[in-house]
């Protein structure tokens, strides 16, 4: 009898999925986030419509900063210049970053035997893990009015070719192409390499041409690859203050004329006024900017993924 | 033209677009380098021989070391924080099953997502709330939340790798679920965890935005470059620029033996994708 009573309480016996160390394992992070990332976020959205009295942020449900950021979009601090400016830096930069980069990785994976693949992925993805900071560092040193490009053009006596794209928004994307385009050799290698290389062989073997089976059966397949590095570029170039700081010197000349980038106004804001709201307004508009490319951009994917569900 | 001369002249191109692109993404660290090392002042042409007063300099100076020393401090210590914290949800997203698990991981990944710029306002909104800014461990506090994604990435990635059956084996050979943790799944990670510990410490070592918002007066080295590099032209940073890249280069070669192994180790020595 009581034998049985044990059997029937081991045939109760908790599952492997069952266990304290479930909630164990799981608290320390989830604690973390709630605390020092929900807390924050959450806070950020809110904290834009306080109000400041007397220097002082007070707790509030008020559109006036909202309404003091949209009033100055073309007159006073120009902050639609600045989003222009931005968004002008950033998507050629991305565009331009992800062309590149799909170029080198066509020919790492149809260029390079497999064996040294890898060592082309190392070397080409290494600078991801030195400091984006100190890059640009070097970048100003380089591209200086008598920086290292320049002093050697005139040291071999080709002083007339002299470059001057120091403090202009050229050299903004100069930096942040070098900061994105190894994140984006990761993206677009795994789309590369997971296109079927019999897909490939049957389209020559019909006798298409190499740059028609690039046309008609490698770049369709690399496209959500693309729309993922184009956006995910954008955004991170959008979100940038340092290379439109240190190689744009702030105010860098473009087209558009010698206006800062968006985030460039952001970080002054929050230098030279004690408006802590108002400059969180202004970084939740720089969001929506970011979830509207990022909207784009699925759209964008939708009929590729599609077309590829078939 | 013949179809090998073709194809030769392909691969001949695909390989000078690729010395290009790496002439283009090694040069700024390459000048640095060499600049450092240098009497000028400047860094112009033409070379004026070698020198390492500017790592006398940065000796002497203090700022800079400063900072370093601050570094030294906050990333390893947020590093193993952020790793310790990211093996433990590793470990339960791979073995439990239960509802929200996607959406949790995807939820983990968010911090790396989101610009440093948006992080930073919102993290110096909230602590200066809580007057928990303005000091070293504000930037611990964030660097850890920072860091948990890609050590989480990491570590999940080893112990997705890991056959379910060891861990049962050890179950129905006697041990408690805390002894096939340590003794089975924990060996098992171990490359994972080295890995994401170095990944997660290049972040916070390099990471500048979020600090500059949160670090006051205690600044990490990126903060202190970012604040000299606005002032003056100063070689010696080009002294403590190629300090920090021999940092990274180490960090790199820690990845190199722990991390590559983990993401193409199937594919080693099976020559199944030959080139064009």
């Amino acid at each position: 009898m009581e034998n049985s009573a044990i059997a029937l309480r081991g045939a109760k016996v908790r599952t492997p999925n069952q266990s304290w160390l479930r909630e164990f394992c799981l608290l320390p992070a989830v604690a973390w986030y709630g605390v020092f990332f929900f807390g924050p976020l959450c806070f950020f959205l809110w904290f834009g419509f306080w109000r400041v009295e007397d220097y002082s942020p007070v707790a509030d449900f008020s559109l006036t900063n909202y309404r003091e950021i949209f009033a100055n979009m073309f007159t006073g601090s120009n902050y639609g210049w600045g989003i222009a400016q931005s968004l002008w830096v950033s998507v050629p930069a991305a565009l331009i970053a992800t062309t590149c980069t799909y170029l080198v990785v066509l020919a790492i994976v149809y260029g390079v035997p497999a064996r040294r693949q890898r060592l082309a992925l190392l070397l080409t993805v290494a600078p991801f893990w030195s400091s984006y900071l100190l890059r640009l560092y070097a970048w100003q040193i380089i591209l200086a009015r008598e920086g290292a490009i320049n002093s050697l053009l005139t040291a071999i006596g080709l002083g007339e070719w002299r470059i001057a794209l120091m403090y202009t928004q050229i050299a903004t994307r100069i930096g942040l192409i070098h900061y994105v385009t190894p994140i984006l050799i990761i993206i677009l290698y795994v789309t590369v390499s997971n296109i079927d290389r019999a897909l490939i062989d049957v389209s020559r073997n019909l006798g298409a041409t190499r740059l028609q089976t690039f046309r008609k059966v490698i770049l369709p397949l690399s496209r959500v690859g693309l729309i993922t590095s184009v956006s995910f570029a954008t955004i991170i170039c959008l979100g940038d203050f340092l290379s439109g700081s240190l190689l744009g010197g702030g105010g860098g000349t473009s087209l558009i004329g010698r206006v800062p980038t968006f985030p460039d106004m952001i970080m002054s804001e929050y230098g030279s006024s004690s408006n802590l709201p108002r400059t969180t307004a202004m970084a939740s508009i720089l969001v929506v900017i970011m979830l509207i490319v990022l909207a784009i951009s699925i759209r964008l994917m939708t009929p590729a993924l599609k077309g590829n569900r078939r | 033209m013949t179809e090998g001369g073709e194809r030769r002249a392909w691969i001949v191109a695909a390989r000078i677009w690729i010395g290009i692109f790496l002439v283009f993404l090694y040069l700024p660290i390459f000048m640095l380098i060499l600049f450092s090392m240098q009497k000028n002042q400047f860094a112009s042409f033409p070379l004026m021989g070698f020198s390492t007063e500017w790592y006398r300099k940065l000796f002497n100076d203090g700022t800079l070391i400063t900072a370093l020393g601050n570094s030294i401090l906050v990333s390893p210590a947020a590093a193993t924080v952020a790793t310790i914290i990211s093996f433990l949800a590793a470990y339960a997203i791979n073995r439990f099953e239960f509802r929200g698990r996607n959406l949790l991981t995807g939820i983990f990944i968010m911090p790396v997502l989101i610009p440093g710029l948006i992080l930073g306002v919102a993290c110096l909104g909230l602590l200066s709330r809580l007057h928990l800014n303005g000091e070293l461990y504000s930037v611990f506090l964030m660097h850890v939340l920072l860091t948990t994604a890609p050590a989480l990435a990491i570590i999940q990635l080893r112990l997705s790798q890991l056959p379910r059956s060891h861990e049962e084996a050890a179950w129905d050979l006697g041990a408690t679920e805390w002894q096939a943790l340590r003794r089975v799944v924990i060996p098992w990670a171990l490359p994972g965890i080295v890995g994401g510990w170095l990944l997660a410490f290049t972040f916070s070592f390099d990471e500048f935005l979020i600090a500059w918002f949160v670090a006051g007066f205690d600044q990490t080295l990126p903060v202190a470059i970012f604040s000299v590099l606005k002032a003056v032209v100063d070689p010696s940073l080009n002294a403590i620029g190629t300090i920090v890249f021999l940092i990274s280069g180490i960090v790199l070669v820690g990845v190199e033996m722990f991390v590559l192994p983990l993401v193409f180790g199937r594919e080693q020595g099976t020559d199944s994708n030959p080139g064009v």
